[in-house]
């Protein structure tokens, strides 16, 4: 108790000391506990949305669409079946909204919600018979689209009739992905209005979802399915595609702050300990006085534990508060609850543990300080090498080559700082690899498989009047018909995109990273998702099922592909049998470079009196745009670590030479030699640190990058390494930083009285 | 006269790179309650060795240390710094007094470390530094003091618990002779309300303050003796002498 008592006095007035680096403590860990929190949100599967969504509106686990009418008693009495919903009737029809043209997928439900794959209707109403102008939105589409309750919906179906519908509800629904990651957009209406808008059968599609009894066991329903339905099949997924759908970019972004997070830690761990050590350094005659005052050896190593522990710990709970508010503020998008209690536990109690083994490490030596305060810890005396003899023969400024013996003289805290600038520096150049990646998506589209900048349907023209069109426009460079079909792959358990485009003689740009361009019929490239789905190499063949026509594929290269997973087979319309190929549903444009896509889209728009359908062709950096800001925010932290081993390196080396000014200055050197000497004890270490760093982190980004893209299914060949003007910039950046950090401490010692006195 | 202090055929020896280093070989010391003893010998003789071993900064290679009547060389480094907060003050030549606490700070220390309440705590200090003249530096950082003033903090706070033994190395080493001459004044003055002190010096004019002087040399006892009376400090005596409390 008595003893507790003189220890606060004693940590009161040392944090007083030293306000700022405890500042900066607190600091470096919040934001590392606040990346770890915020990646474990993104990375649980809890937030993914599905799962909740999947569970309130009681959803089904395989959705089929097929051609017509579909009888659902043969799917209902598969083994396995618990539930079905529908078959429900779906027509594509076009939303038209302030002049933009969207395709929709307009669905007929009834008025009282079905049992199984209920949508939950977060506002307004479900579909009510009195208002059959109604429709109830999907709410993803309808935040994309701008549509609220009330809007005007106006839709066209495919024989060109227009309809004025009005929003009524929004609702969310576990039967498909999220829009725009997941198309066509969904909007429900009832029957007797679907049968309205679109009389016509044979253009609609009948689809039916199948709740099971076991979550795993899709794949025999999905065969059975298959079997009944066969050529009339159109698409088929299971939950294990929506849910993915809805994770993607989480996973992208919790991967990128979980590999920051866990690296962030250790440099803040290597941090503490170096400031702790460097405080209990400074402090030995102090620890000595208190001994000899009667403080064991026990309580003043808790006495620094509690000191600098709580400290960390403050940091870890102002993390925590952090990484709540920053996933809530991520997240409030309607997804699921925050980070569960286990993880957070986990996190939680890993960082603290993290923070008091650093700590407790140099706690542990300064109790070990003798008790005797006349012996200071006195720098380890070394000759001088004969290096620096050398260098002061070649009349090398003095200040240089003491400053550099200085830098090593204590060679494990010289090591410490050196790693300490060194692996936030790593982590920096990463962060710009990442960074330059996403400039590179921007600036040059076609290197990530994005060479047509705008895509055009036909709409309601003949294709060759769409050609022509498209054709007369001066800013195309190139045109290459297309139409994306669903293919059923070998096994038959679900779909994946087949995109036709080009023709074997006259082969889409894709970007092939490995292998050769699809050049002949029968030839096909795919994205790294698609042969780790299949479990396919180049040079295999794979036989797909289109519109019920078998079709066999040889695959002759891989492409960098940033849609859907990466889970896409692309090859030449010519492969397509006739009946699928003709006419082609879109036409993806390649631009004259400079031209800007959205003037070239209202041109053609202007040209076709608004007939064509013209989309731009969304860059997956700008779903990614939110990466930049973790970057940033990230490097903050990062540099705020950095920055703490350099203030400790000041430090110690002050500390080192508090002493030895007085004889510094009585053999000739000027204040400024002074400060020239402490700023290059440091500094020698800081330009070491940094240039490792960045030459490691520069040497890593790319292939972390492409790991990255590989196991997203985009595929290896994305990564880029930030340009050498940006690292040399950044280089040097870090060091002018450093050396003015490093700079004023040693002035101010370097004009201070030197007090006199022996060891 | 009882033993404050005993020790039996003390020896330290270091372990310099695999050099034994004797620094104290076999020393024999009585010291009585309330005597005033100075250490004297040539730089390296092993005083400050002596003194560091009788507070329990240092380890003793043999022989045995009592302390009240205890035998104390025994104990674990934690006994001894348990030990030191009740029955022994230090007063160093350098560093004294931690730097980033008060000069209040300081001085309360010891108080509460011997377990009295802050509120104890302040009083005794308010009363040590008051009678040193310091109250208005209570707030201050120490290294704003003068070596001078530093040195009497120093020895208000080795008294504050009011210990068995005093122990002082070269206390006034670092000192200008006025500030030497305050120093001393305050030792005389505990002195003679019955304080037992061992000093170390190598000063002999600071030496003829006290009751008796003991010479070292290479870690051995060469001279143990009560200060003749022909001593030069009757002369110095009465007026030097001021009172604690002013
Ligand atoms: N920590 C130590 N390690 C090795 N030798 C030491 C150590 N401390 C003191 N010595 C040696 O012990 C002898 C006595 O030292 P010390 O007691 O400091 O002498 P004094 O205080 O009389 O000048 C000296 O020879 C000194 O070099
Ligand atoms: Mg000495």
């Amino acid at each position: 108790m008595s003893a507790l008592r003189a220890s606060g006095r004693w940590i009161r007035a040392d944090l007083r000391a030293r306000r700022g680096q405890a500042l900066l403590t607190v600091l470096a860990v919040a934001g590392i506990v606040t990346a770890l929190i915020t990646s474990a949100t993104l990375l649980e599967d809890n937030t993914n949305p599905w799962r909740g969504l999947f569970t309130q509106t009681d959803g089904a686990h395989v959705w089929i669409s097929a051609q017509g009418p579909l009888d659902p008693a043969p799917l209902a009495a598969l083994s396995g079946v618990t539930g079905v919903a529908g078959p429900y009737r779906s027509a594509p029809v076009t939303l038209t909204e302030n002049g933009r043209r969207t395709p929709v997928a307009l669905r007929g439900l009834p008025a009282a919600p079905p049992e199984v794959a209920h949508p939950v209707v977060l506002e307004g109403r479900w579909l009510d018979l009195a208002d059959l102008d109604g429709v109830v939105v999907e709410r993803s589409f309808a935040q994309a689209a701008g549509l609220r309750l009330g809007s005007p919906f106006q839709v066209t179906a495919l024989n060109g009739t227009r309809h004025m519908l009005a929003v009524a509800g929004i609702a969310e629904t576990a039967e498909q992905g999220f829009y725009p990651e997941w198309t066509p957009g969904l909007a429900w209406v009832l029957p007797e209005t679907l049968d309205r808008i679109e009389p016509a059968i044979g253009r609609s599609q009948s689809v039916i979802g199948l709740r099971l009894a076991d979550a795993e066991a899709t794949r025999l329903v999905v065969q059975g399915a298959v079997t009944l339905l066969d050529e009339r099949i159109q698409r088929i997924y299971t939950w294990r595609e929506v849910r993915a759908s809805m994770e993607l970019d989480n996973r992208l972004l919790g991967l990128l702050l979980a590999l920051f997070g866990a690296v962030g830690l250790a440099a803040a761990a290597l941090a503490i300990v170096n400031a702790v050590g460097a405080r209990v350094l400074t402090q030995s005659r102090d620890f000595a006085t208190l001994k000899s005052l009667g403080l064991t050896r026990r309580q003043i190593t808790g006495m620094l534990l509690v000191e600098h522990g709580s400290l960390g710990l403050l940091g870890v709970a102002a993390g925590l508060l952090c990484g709540q508010l920053v996933t809530g503020l991520a997240l409030n998008g309607g997804a699921g609850p925050p980070l569960s209690f286990v993880p957070a536990a986990a996190i939680t109690t890993g960082t603290a543990l993290v923070v008091l083994v650093a700590v407790w490490l140099p706690a542990w030596r300064g109790g070990r300080t003798p008790p005797i305060p006349a012996t200071p810890a006195a720098p380890p005396r070394g000759h001088l090498s004969r290096l620096a003899r050398l260098a002061f023969v070649v009349r090398l400024p003095p200040a240089l080559v003491l400053g550099a013996r200085d830098a090593f003289t204590r060679r494990v805290p010289a090591m410490l700082t050196t790693f300490g600038v060194a692996i936030p520096m790593m982590m920096i150049t990463i962060g710009l690899g990442c960074w330059a990646t996403l400039d590179n998506f921007l600036a040059h589209p076609e290197q990530v498989g994005q060479a047509a900048a705008l895509q055009v349907g036909p709409g309601r023209l003949p294709s060759s009047e769409a050609e022509r069109l498209i054709n007369a426009d001066p800013d195309v460079a190139a045109v290459y018909p297309g139409t994306e079909v669903d293919a059923l792959e070998p096994e038959q358990t679900r779909t994946v995109l087949a995109r036709a485009v080009g023709t074997s003689a006259r082969p889409y740009p894709f970007v092939v990273v490995e292998g050769r361009p699809y050049a002949d019929r029968g030839e096909a490239v795919a994205g790294q998702g698609l042969l780790d789905l299949l479990d396919l190499k180049i040079g295999d063949r794979v036989r797909v099922t289109v519109g019920g026509t078998p079709l066999i594929l040889r695959i002759v290269g891989r492409v960098v592909e940033p849609d859907q997973d990466g889970e896409v087979i692309s090859f030449g319309l010519d492969s397509l049998a006739a009946k699928d190929a003709m006419p082609p549903e879109f036409y993806s444009l390649v631009l004259r470079p400079g031209v800007d896509p959205e003037a070239a889209r209202a041109r053609l728009l202007a040209a076709s009196n608004q007939d064509l359908e013209v989309r731009r062709v969304v860059n997956p950096a700008e779903r990614l745009a939110v990466i930049r800001v973790v970057i940033v925010a990230l490097s903050v932290v990062l540099a705020l670590i950095g920055l703490a081993n350099l203030l400790t390196a000041s430090a110690v080396g002050l500390r080192d030479h508090a002493l030895d000014l007085a004889v510094l200055k009585a053999m000739g050197l000027t204040p400024r030699q002074v400060t020239a000497t402490l700023v290059t004890g440091t500094g020698v270490l800081v330009v070491i640190g940094v240039v490792a760093g960045t030459l490691a982190g520069a040497s890593m980004a790319g292939g972390l990058i492409d790991l990255q893209g590989y196991t997203s299914g985009v595929g290896a060949g994305i990564g880029r390494t930030p340009s050498a003007l940006t690292l040399a910039v950044v280089m040097l950046l870090a060091v002018g930083a450093a050396l003015l950090v490093a700079l004023i401490p040693a002035r101010r010692a370097a004009r201070a009285r030197v007090p006199v006195t022996a060891r | 006269m009882s033993a404050v202090i005993r020790t039996v055929n003390l020896v330290k020896i270091y372990q310099s790179g695999g050099v034994p280093v004797t620094a104290v070989d076999g020393v024999d010391l009585h010291v009585g309650a309330g005597e005033f003893v100075a250490v004297m010998g040539p730089s390296g003789s092993g005083k400050s060795t002596l003194v560091h071993m009788l507070g329990g900064l240092d380890a003793r290679t043999s022989g045995e240390i009592w302390l009240d009547g205890k035998r104390v060389d025994t104990l674990s480094e934690s006994a001894w710094a348990l030990l030191r907060r009740d029955k022994v003050g230090f007063v160093f030549q350098f560093f004294n007094l931690v730097a980033n606490m008060t000069v209040a700070d300081n001085v309360e220390l010891p108080a509460l470390l011997s377990g009295a309440t802050p509120k104890q705590a302040r009083e005794r200090r308010e009363y040590l530094l008051d009678a040193l003249g310091l109250t208005e530096r209570a707030e201050a950082p120490p290294a704003q003091l003068a070596g001078g003033e530093q040195q009497r903090v120093a020895l208000a706070r080795a008294l504050a618990n009011e210990p068995s033994l005093l122990l002082a190395d070269e206390p006034t080493g670092n000192l200008d002779s006025r500030n030497t001459r305050d120093v001393l004044r305050l030792l005389g003055e505990v002195h003679k309300k019955g304080q037992t002190i061992i000093m170390v010096t190598h000063d002999a004019r600071v030496a003829s303050l006290a009751d008796r002087v003991v010479s070292l040399l290479d870690g051995q006892i060469v001279d143990d003796g009560v200060i003749p009376v022909t001593r030069r400090r009757p002369k110095a005596g009465a007026g030097d002498v001021v009172e604690l409390r002013s």
